[in-house]
């Protein structure tokens, strides 16, 4: 029985450990100057919390909070990868309609109907590919 | 054999939360995003599998133990595959690093 109890405090320990690196992973999460470095620490935060909610149901002893778990990690890794794609497409539009307005300050005229360089082509194609919903290889 | 256990467990537990702490200190202190994936791939993978270890081997074979082996299984797809899509929106949107001419290449053949 002292070994139950010694094993209970020592994942009360790990779990407050964790709580507090969850703290310090939402610091670099409102810090981080690129989007990036935000979905990462997110990513992370979520690993941890998976990570605590395991400990959990071995201090409580319930085993439906597993399924809650792998619930968690699914959902969290569906996340990470929408945003990382909504935010690729975020990109790319504001690239195009920056080429855009590049081109119509150069040439008002030719600019509606095709922009010469090949850079402003490529990003055409995957924005067009973007909007239409095609999973394909451009996005 | 309780004690056996116990120190085992505890043993695998202490270097998980070792992996988890240098993965945050890592995510905060690295200067690029692309240093930082690195950190946090690493609590990912190695820091969750030794936590769930430790656990596994103080509760033994039952259905939980099962289901905690099937989150570390579904991680280690999952994990690299967020890693990926991450290094990929960088390149994407980082001008510093579509600056250098080999990875660009590279990208543009995989995009």
């Amino acid at each position: 029985m002292m070994w139950t109890d010694l094993y209970n405090n020592v994942l009360l320990f790990c779990m407050i450990l964790l709580a507090f690196l969850t703290l310090i992973a939402i610091i670099r999460s409102v810090k981080g100057p690129r989007i990036a470095d935000r979905i990462i620490a997110i990513n992370m935060i979520g690993t941890m919390t998976i990570a605590l909610i395991c400990l959990l149901a071995i201090y409580l002893k319930e085993d439906y909070l597993l399924d809650v778990c792998l619930i968690y990690a699914m959902v969290s890794f569906l996340s990470v990868v929408v945003l990382a794609r909504i935010f690729t497409g975020i990109y790319r539009e504001k690239q195009m309609k920056k080429t855009q307005q590049a081109a119509e300050k150069d040439s008002p005229a030719a600019s509606a109907v095709e922009t010469p360089s090949e850079m402003v082509l490529e990003t055409k194609s995957a924005h067009k590919a973007f909007a239409n919903g095609e999973k394909g290889e451009q996005i | 054999m309780e004690m056996v256990k116990f120190i085992i467990s505890l043993i695998f537990l202490v270097f998980g939360m070792f992996v988890f702490v240098s993965a945050t200190l890592g995510v905060n202190r690295f200067d690029k995003a692309l240093n930082r994936i690195h950190a946090a791939a690493l609590g990912d993978t190695l820091g969750i599998l030794f936590v769930v270890i430790g656990l596994l081997i103080w509760k033994g074979l039952t259905w939980a133990s099962g289901k905690m082996l099937i989150i570390v299984l579904f991680f280690w797809l999952a994990s690299p595959v967020c890693s990926h899509v991450l290094g990929l929106l960088e390149l994407e949107t980082n001008e510093e690093v579509q600056e250098r001419k080999d990875l660009k290449e590279e990208h543009h053949e995989n995009i």
